[in-house]
């Protein structure tokens, strides 16, 4: 689904961010990014959805090459994805439900079935109360809920989440992550970057080691924790994927 | 596609709105400048027809000598005529000259007394096609007329034809010089304002980015409101024009005594006002692109 070859990426003359940087992430596979400040895990996600180009090397997104994809193609490469922040992103002045209904809109999604889709995630992020609330009134967990319903308006095929408990409270984080758990459970794939490893401890899934840019060490973290997704919620999995059968949440 | 447009156009409005005293200020900056722009079109429309009515009255005087004989007269004449710059030719005996000359003077008529004879020639009057009227063309045809027999002299006011050229002339160039400052001022305004407009907005910028938004759906609500900004600019200057040419110029006698002699060719016409206001939306259009294209460098 992700393939990295080769890829560096330097600023100005001589900061490093990322050197020789060899990646490989399968389809509905869920990856933590792991490391310190400045290691790099920003900007290697930012290389994947085409906000930066590597100095070098290659990047296959869903079998396309992202480096050499013209310009005006990257809007539709990053409606195949899903970005949450830190921060959010959330526009202060729309109510939760804008702040979704936004993507509708932008990616031409019909009003129906936009309302509908808007619906759905509210649903799955918990927060259907909260629909018509500023996002400024919401605790920061929800306001990273609902950031990770808009990443999924559009149906992705990848979610990708820079520290997206960095500013949440252990508990919330940990509210944040089962969520995106659930996520990959209906088949997104998903990596999230994370300086907080705990969390990957507790996800049990594979970690990706980077420091310095450069990846010292990949393996799977002890102790998964249970997911909200249970075997039968796991079989009928509609309320995310609303229909929509071809395309993973 | 009907939604699309519904979108762009109801963002562009509530921006504007949003926009506030700096949208009002940048469509009143556009409207200062399309009045002087207006101002020019205004100036430059009149004279014009002023020197479109005096090329219509305008005429080639050829007197003639008192002893030409009717032949002679018969023969200039002819020639005359035949000349292609020539649109119509009149006659003029010694006593119509006369009566004409006495006719100008009704009320002096003491200045013509002990006048003796009649001192005025018999004189051709031409009427000189469009064409055949620039300065160079009446020197020539003024030369060829002196030299032909019988003609004592040619006169036109041809000084009065070079300054109203000249005038015409750097009229046109003046105007086409502020308007092209102004022009660009105003695109440079809205590109300010719009700026602003799309800082204010940076956040929602973003969003769309990450989503997927194409720069063109991006860009198109702030395209819509600079087109807005310049449009309504354009319809102001248009609106404060009509006002001060119906009821502030007249007033001051400043246009009616100069031109309505020549026949007042109105206020712009129809497809004047609306170039002026499509030539707003224009550079409205564009100053916002300048600004949009510098943020969304991706």
């Amino acid at each position: 689904m992700i393939q990295m070859f080769h890829v560096y990426k330097t600023f100005g003359n001589d900061l490093e961010a990322l050197v020789d940087v060899n990646l490989h992430i399968r389809k509905g596979e869920f990856v933590f990014l792991a490391g310190s400040s400045g290691a790099g895990k920003s900007t290697l996600l930012r290389l994947i959805f085409r906000d930066e180009l590597p100095t070098s090397g290659q990047i296959l997104v869903n079998g396309r090459n992202i480096v050499r994809m013209k310009p005006r193609a990257v809007p539709h490469l990053r409606r195949t994805l899903g970005i949450v922040f830190q921060d959010f992103k959330l526009l202060r002045d729309r109510s939760v439900e804008e702040n979704l209904a936004l993507v509708a809109r932008v990616v031409g999604m019909p009003t129906v079935e936009g309302q509908r889709r808007v619906a759905q995630l509210l649903k799955l992020a918990g927060l259907t109360h909260r629909a018509e609330t500023p996002p400024y009134k919401l605790s920061g967990g929800e306001q990273q809920r609902v950031a990770i319903a808009r990443a999924l308006m559009n149906y992705p095929l990848i979610l990708l989440a820079d520290e997206p408990t960095g500013n949440l409270d252990p508990e919330l984080a940990t509210d944040v992550t089962r969520l995106l758990l659930e996520i990959n459970a209906h088949g997104t794939t998903v990596l999230v970057a994370t300086h907080d490893l705990k969390l990957a401890k507790e996800a049990g899934r594979r970690t990706v080691f980077l420091k310095q840019g450069r990846i010292v060490e990949e393996r799977r973290l002890e102790a998964p924790f249970k997911t909200t997704l249970d075997a039968k919620e796991r079989d009928s999995d509609e309320n995310i994927r609303g229909g929509v059968a071809h395309t993973p949440c | 596609m009907l939604e699309k447009l519904k979108h762009v156009f109801a963002h562009a409005l509530i921006n504007l709105v949003r926009a506030g005293w700096g949208g009002l200020a940048s469509i009143a900056t556009i409207g200062v400048s399309f009045v002087i722009i207006g101002i020019f079109l205004l100036l430059i429309l009149h004279f014009n027809a002023l020197v479109a009515e005096w090329k219509e009255q305008f005429q080639v005087s050829v007197f003639l000598d008192d002893k030409i004989t009717p032949t002679q007269l018969e023969i200039l004449g002819k020639r005359i005529q035949n000349e292609t710059a020539i649109k119509a030719i009149t006659f003029t005996t010694k006593e119509e000259a006369l009566a004409n000359f006495r006719r100008e003077l009704r009320g002096q008529e003491s200045l013509l007394e002990g006048l003796g004879d009649n001192p005025l020639p018999a004189s051709f009057q031409l009427k000189i096609r469009e064409g055949y009227q620039s300065p160079d063309a009446l020197r020539r045809l003024s030369a060829f007329l002196s030299r032909l027999e019988g003609v004592e002299d040619v006169q036109y006011g041809q000084d009065w034809i070079e300054r109203i050229s000249n005038a015409a002339r750097i009229m046109k160039i003046l105007g086409m010089m502020i308007g092209s400052v102004l022009t660009l001022g105003s695109a440079m305004i809205v590109s300010n304002t719009i700026r602003l407009a799309v800082y204010a907005r940076a956040a929602e910028v973003e969003i769309m980015r990450l989503v997927g938004a194409t720069k063109a759906y991006i860009r198109a609500p702030f395209v819509v409101e600079g087109m807005l900004q310049g449009g309504l600019g354009a319809l102001l200057a248009l609106g404060l024009l009509f006002a001060a040419y119906r009821f502030v110029a007249p007033t001051f006698n400043l246009a009616s005594p100069i031109f309505q002699a020549a026949g007042d060719p109105g206020f712009l016409e129809s497809s004047m006002m609306a170039g002026l206001v499509g030539g707003g939306a224009v550079i409205g259009a564009l100053g916002s692109l300048m600004a949009v294209r510098r943020f969304l460098k991706m």
